[in-house]
């Protein structure tokens, strides 16, 4: 009985590095089946991507991708197939082509024309500002006035 | 601020309210179809009644109608008479297909509900929904006609009821089977 042990102890072994293998297999392949699927737009739900989805169509799209990804296909052969069949709307990030820059620049260009008029806005005011003026001079005769009725004012 | 500046503000603040107002009156499930006029995917699967292989090759050289349907969608039952109508039209035309693609469903089921609600052209398994992905299908129902040459020609969501059949008969089907009469006739004479 002793004399097989070595022989089961070196099955186990083979059989569970087979199994370990396997497993990190599977984990390379749903990692990438993840990074497809964050990067595609669920269809039939909004502002949500497949790999979230709980829908169904969402489901079988992951199934697709995984398919896809078993048969060694690129992230970007898959991400290809999804577009040709739905367009631009189920990427999550529309691609820079054509109209779709207007959505990547129009931001910026916002923001940036915002602040333009604000600066030109802001630099008015100042220029409108009058400078701030020296307090007016006394003419002798107020001088007078004033001191005399200070003096009074002591006395009375 | 110049009066060029003011009305330079004007028309884009314009334009981005016409963006919106819009918006939100667009249907926001709305997918433009990419599909329409480009090649219709091939297809091959067994028949929901028969369980016989169904596939793209044998109704090549054909205007094919399919139709993406599931037993538990409420709107394809709305649709199913005038599927069955349609059919009833067109049928005796010799270049006139069509199929119905059974979509993410249970067979039993399929085959009750055709059974049930009639059943004249065949039906396709589609249980995976893979076909409809290949399709760009996000629901069902889902009609596509296809013409003699492959070409995805018409593409409509929903329910083919009312002003939709009478499009599709007329405007879609109608000019696109008589092109194909057309043809044939050219041939013959050229024969």
């Amino acid at each position: 009985m002793f004399r097989f042990s070595p022989i089961l102890i070196l099955l186990c072994l083979v059989s569970s590095t087979d199994g370990l293998a396997k497993v990190v297999d599977e984990t390379e392949i749903d990692q990438k089946v993840r990074e497809i699927a964050k990067t595609l737009r669920c269809t039939v739900c909004q502002t949500e991507n497949i790999w979230e989805s709980g829908a169904p169509l969402a489901h079988q799209m992951r199934d697709a991708i995984r398919e896809r990804v078993v048969q060694g296909q690129s992230t970007e052969e898959i991400r290809a197939y999804f577009h040709s069949r739905y367009g631009d709307y189920i990427m999550m990030e529309p691609p820079k082509q054509g109209i779709n820059w207007l959505i990547w620049l129009a931001p910026f260009l916002l923001l940036f024309g915002g602040g333009v008029l604000l600066w030109r806005e802001v630099k008015g005011w100042v220029t409108r500002t009058p400078e701030p003026q020296p307090p007016p001079t006394l003419d002798e005769t107020s001088r007078r006035r004033i001191e005399r009725e200070l003096h009074q004012d002591r006395w009375e | 601020m110049t009066r060029t500046t003011q009305i330079t503000i004007l028309v884009v603040l314009l334009a981005l309210l016409s963006l919106f107002y819009q918006g939100l009156w667009g249907d926001p499930r709305h997918i433009p179809p990419v599909l329409v006029d480009t090649r219709a995917p091939v297809f091959e699967g067994p028949n929901v009644e028969s369980g016989e292989p169904l596939s793209s090759e044998q109704y090549k050289g054909k205007v094919i109608v399919v139709n993406f349907w599931a037993s538990w969608c409420q709107e394809c039952k709305v649709e199913h008479e005038n599927l069955l109508r349609l059919y009833d039209e067109f049928k005796d035309h010799p270049e006139f297909v069509m199929l119905g693609i059974n979509y993410q469903d249970e067979i039993p089921k399929a085959r009750a509900y055709l059974q049930r609600y009639g059943s004249s052209f065949p039906h396709m398994q589609d249980v995976k929904g893979a076909l409809a992905i290949d399709f760009g299908v996000y629901g069902v129902p889902e009609t596509f006609v296809i013409d003699k040459q492959g070409i995805i020609r018409h593409k409509w969501i929903g329910p083919i009821v009312d002003n939709v059949y009478t499009n599709l008969t007329k405007n879609v089907l109608t000019p696109l089977l008589q092109r194909a009469d057309t043809r044939s006739l050219r041939s013959g004479q050229a024969t």
